[in-house]
């Protein structure tokens, strides 16, 4: 029997069962799905590994679960883009299970710890191994990440063999990766960017702009980076010359890229959230496109950048909450070229789903050089929904007392 | 003459008024519960360099470079948790140490044996010596450890002078024998790891299945050592409860002899239907442990910070959570330089809040307990150095720390 008829075969029954059509409905929570223009309170249901049916007053009879997000805001599950999570690679990365899924990023892309010469043995290592979505930007180094020795080498940046491997794993590969490169001129982020061009996909920048390296950040995003391509670090001043130091303001160029398609994404980490950047650029009108951690296990400790952290201290600086939202969540899936298959909780997509409170009192949110801001509100994932499974819940909000279940078994 | 006079003037000086003490960093007026000392009340706790310089009151603030407001929270030694899983690099299951130790407030973790006699010292090697968690062990009586397949079932695997051998060679770091996951229905798992752990005048450690001709009441009146702890108490392999809930008094008689209960959390060894009642009966563990691995941090949210709140709305008081938690694993594994703030010892610090409000928390089979306190690590101090600070205590508020620029 061919598929077509099997599901002939079976969809009028599913539409006759009287009951307990979806697995898993949250009900009651504020859902934020920018995509689809959501913005309020509305039902989320769940069957097998797909949102069934966004609605309201879904009721709970249908569900074999219920849980009660009231007072909570649901999201499509964070995409972040700047991850590091290759761990056996010659960087320092951590697990993505039991660091991103418990902060509602059920996608992460590792930017660049590997290149086409170690990348089979990070999908079998952790891609294959991992609950989290894991994705890559590759490294147009060929040993990827690894210290000035290996990223310095001109010799090993191959944009043939590294588009090469890109196209050989299309759903798992979004783009090229340059970072950390030490020499003077622009042979790092050239090689990165015919990569880009031969494999159709952008090209993820970290590069330095010190005098003696010969570059300009206006050459940087107006000549040689390509509209889709992604700036990271955009609030780390030693990457990009975003303000004026005399006068504050945004630079021209700055603007003239991002008019002319150029990404900035925020990158996090241990060295490039200051707040005097952040504050400046965003009170000047210059949000980053994309919100990222840049996670890796220094900045994951005093910083304590995670995707909920980073929402935290843009929200600190005046973004609102669903626009920080989008730029977790819809804004990053485009600019892999991922989107609507994620980032949005439109019926028939993977259910991934992120559920948070927000919390309000007082906060001290740290930028990377451990320096404070107190905010008044603060964002924390609660639960965590991957490919329909229930991974993270905080509360236990989708399960019912010990007392009363009887001699239960793990319950599900 | 003139010379002379002026330096007795000094020497006089000098001894009539001590010389401040310069403390580096000084939690002040914290609710210090170091149950190592018996103290629990208001304590200013200063560290010198990587050592815990002074414990009183009253201690000036003007004397240090970086003082902590510790008023709203609770300082106790670094916690220690004797069941984990760390070899990250060597087995599937097993986590990394510092970002899931480091931010519970536990400065040190005993790997309970994943790894052998053969591969421990490459499991030293790759993660051990580079973490900065304080990381001790339990050799595995298994030679290969827990990391091959049936090996674990293999009684030639299991040589107790070898193991005994390699815990003599690094006595810093291992800290007994572990057994575990033995399947066939004899003794000899529990027997050779307890002869190891007497070759090394050491610990056992058990994680036991009862099989018919094995039984638990034999295993912890008469093949366990006094010291020896049993893991994985209040799982539901083990015959703690009678058909009533009643504990058996054999678990009270085993605890006479001297056999220590450890929790051991886990994805499968903590059960509200079981720990409840035992606690309700007077029957508290000696030392709560996470077991953490992939599959008990996710859910069960088995970390210790997580697992401390569970005993505390079950209701265990906190002095008896952090006794658990700090002295009493110190004293198991026989480290008595741990788990307390003596002064001297080295400056591993957990300082915690009590939360109020209402919160949820799953056992292994993901029933739930609604309780209305969770403990939170709010600040952590590792061999004297702030490892994590989630309220911001020893930072500068941006706005006053001067212009920083990545150029600078």
């Amino acid at each position: 029997m061919n598929l077509p008829r099997a599901l002939l075969l079976i969809l009028p029954v599913a539409a006759l069962l009287p009951a307990q059509t979806y697995d898993l409905v949250l009900k009651g929570g504020h859902v934020i799905d920018s995509a689809n223009g959501i913005d309020r309170v509305i039902d989320i249901a769940v069957s097998g590994n797909r949102i069934a049916r966004v609605a309201t007053d879904i009721p709970s009879a249908q569900a074999r679960k219920t849980v009660n997000v009231s007072g909570l805001y649901v999201t499509p599950g964070l995409v972040d883009i700047h991850a590091h999570v290759y761990v056996g690679g010659r960087l320092n990365a951590l697990f993505p299970d039991d660091t991103a899924l418990t902060a509602g990023a059920t996608t992460v892309v590792d930017a660049g710890i590997s290149g086409w010469r170690t990348f089979d043995d990070f999908k079998r290592t952790i891609i294959d191994k991992s609950k989290t979505r894991v994705l890559a930007f590759l490294n147009i180094v060929g040993h990827g990440m690894g210290g000035a020795k290996l990223e310095n080498n001109v010799e090993d940046m191959d944009p043939v063999a590294t588009a090469k491997k890109v196209k050989q794993y299309p759903d798992l590969i979004v783009g090229i990766k340059t970072a950390h490169f030490g020499l003077p001129g622009w042979d790092a982020l050239k090689r990165a960017v015919e990569a880009g061009r031969l494999c159709d996909k952008p090209v993820l920048v970290d590069s330095s702009i010190l005098s003696n390296t010969k570059r300009s950040t206006r050459e940087k995003v107006l000549d040689i980076m390509r509209p889709g391509d992604i700036h990271s670090h955009t609030y780390n001043d030693r990457q990009l010359e975003l303000l004026d130091r005399f006068s504050g303001k945004v630079q021209p160029y700055m603007l003239e890229a991002r008019k002319r398609g150029v990404l900035f994404d925020l990158g996090h980490g241990g060295g490039s959230f200051l707040w005097p950047v952040a504050a400046r650029a965003m009170r000047e009108g210059f949000p980053p496109d994309i919100i990222s951690t840049d996670s890796h296990p220094s900045s994951y400790m005093l910083p304590q950048v995670t995707m909920p952290n980073c929402i935290s201290k843009l929200m600190a600086l005046g973004m609102q909450l669903s626009d920080a939202i989008r730029r977790s969540t819809e804004a990053p899936a485009r600019a892999i070229h991922r989107y609507p298959e994620l980032g949005t909780l439109g019926e028939g997509r993977v259910a991934d789903i992120a559920v948070f409170k927000l919390q309000h009192g007082t906060f001290a949110l740290k930028d990377s050089w451990n320096a404070k801001l107190l905010a008044t509100r603060q964002l924390e994932c609660v639960l965590t929904i991957r490919n329909g499974e229930l991974v993270y819940d905080l509360d236990g909000l989708a399960f019912p007392l010990w007392s009363t279940a009887g001699d239960y078994e793990v319950i599900r | 003459m003139n010379r002379v006079f002026p330096l007795l003037l000094l020497l006089v000086q000098h001894g009539d008024t001590q010389e401040p003490q310069i403390y580096d960093l000084l939690l002040k007026n914290g609710q210090v519960i170091d149950p190592a000392n018996k103290r629990n009340g208001r304590f200013d706790v200063a560290v010198v360099g990587n050592k815990i310089a002074r414990v009183g009151q009253n201690l000036p603030a003007a004397h240090a470079r970086v003082v902590v407001n510790a008023e709203q929270y609770y300082v106790t030694p670094g916690l220690i948790d004797i069941h984990t899983h760390f070899d990250w690099q060597g087995a599937d299951l097993n986590l990394q140490p510092d970002h899931n130790s480091l931010t519970n407030g536990v400065t040190t973790a005993v790997d309970a044996g994943s790894s052998g006699w053969k591969n421990f010292e490459a499991f030293k090697t790759r993660v051990i010596d580079s973490s900065k968690t304080r990381l001790l062990a339990f050799l595995n009586i298994v030679g290969a450890g827990m990391y091959g397949g049936n090996v674990e079932d293999d009684v030639n695997e299991m040589d107790a002078e070898a193991a005994a051998k390699m815990v003599l060679k690094y006595p810093r770091i291992l800290v007994g024998i572990k057994t575990a996951h033995f399947q066939p229905p004899t003794w000899d798992a529990v027997d050779r790891a307890v002869k190891a752990a007497e070759l090394s005048k050491s610990v056992a450690m058990v994680d036991f299945h009862p099989k018919p001709g094995r039984d638990y009441p034999e295993l912890i009146l008469k093949h366990m050592r006094a010291g020896d702890i049993h893991t994985h108490v209040f799982g539901r392999l083990i015959p703690q409860l009678d058909s009533d809930k009643k504990v058996q008094p054999y678990m009270f008689e085993a605890r006479k002899r001297g056999v220590l209960f450890d929790v051991g959390h886990g994805s499968g060894s903590f059960w509200f239907r079981i720990a409840v009642p035992a606690i309700r009966q007077g029957f508290l563990p000696d030392t709560i442990s996470t077991d953490i691995h992939k599959n008990s941090i996710m859910l069960p949210r088995a970390n210790m910070i997580t697992t401390m709140s569970k005993f505390l709305n079950i209701g265990m008081t906190l002095n008896q959570v952090i006794e658990r938690s700090t002295v009493n694993p110190a004293k198991a594994i026989r480290r008595p330089d741990l788990g307390t703030l003596s002064e001297g010892v080295i400056a591993d610090i957990a300082v915690l809040e009590l939360r109020k409000g209402e919160f949820g928390f799953l056992d292994s089979g993901h029933g739930k307990l609604v309780g209305d306190k969770k403990l939170n690590c709010v600040l952590t101090v590792r061999d004297g150095q702030v490892v994590w600070d989630t309220e911001g205590l020893t930072a500068t508020d941006w706005t006053r720390a001067g212009p920083y620029s990545n150029f600078k």
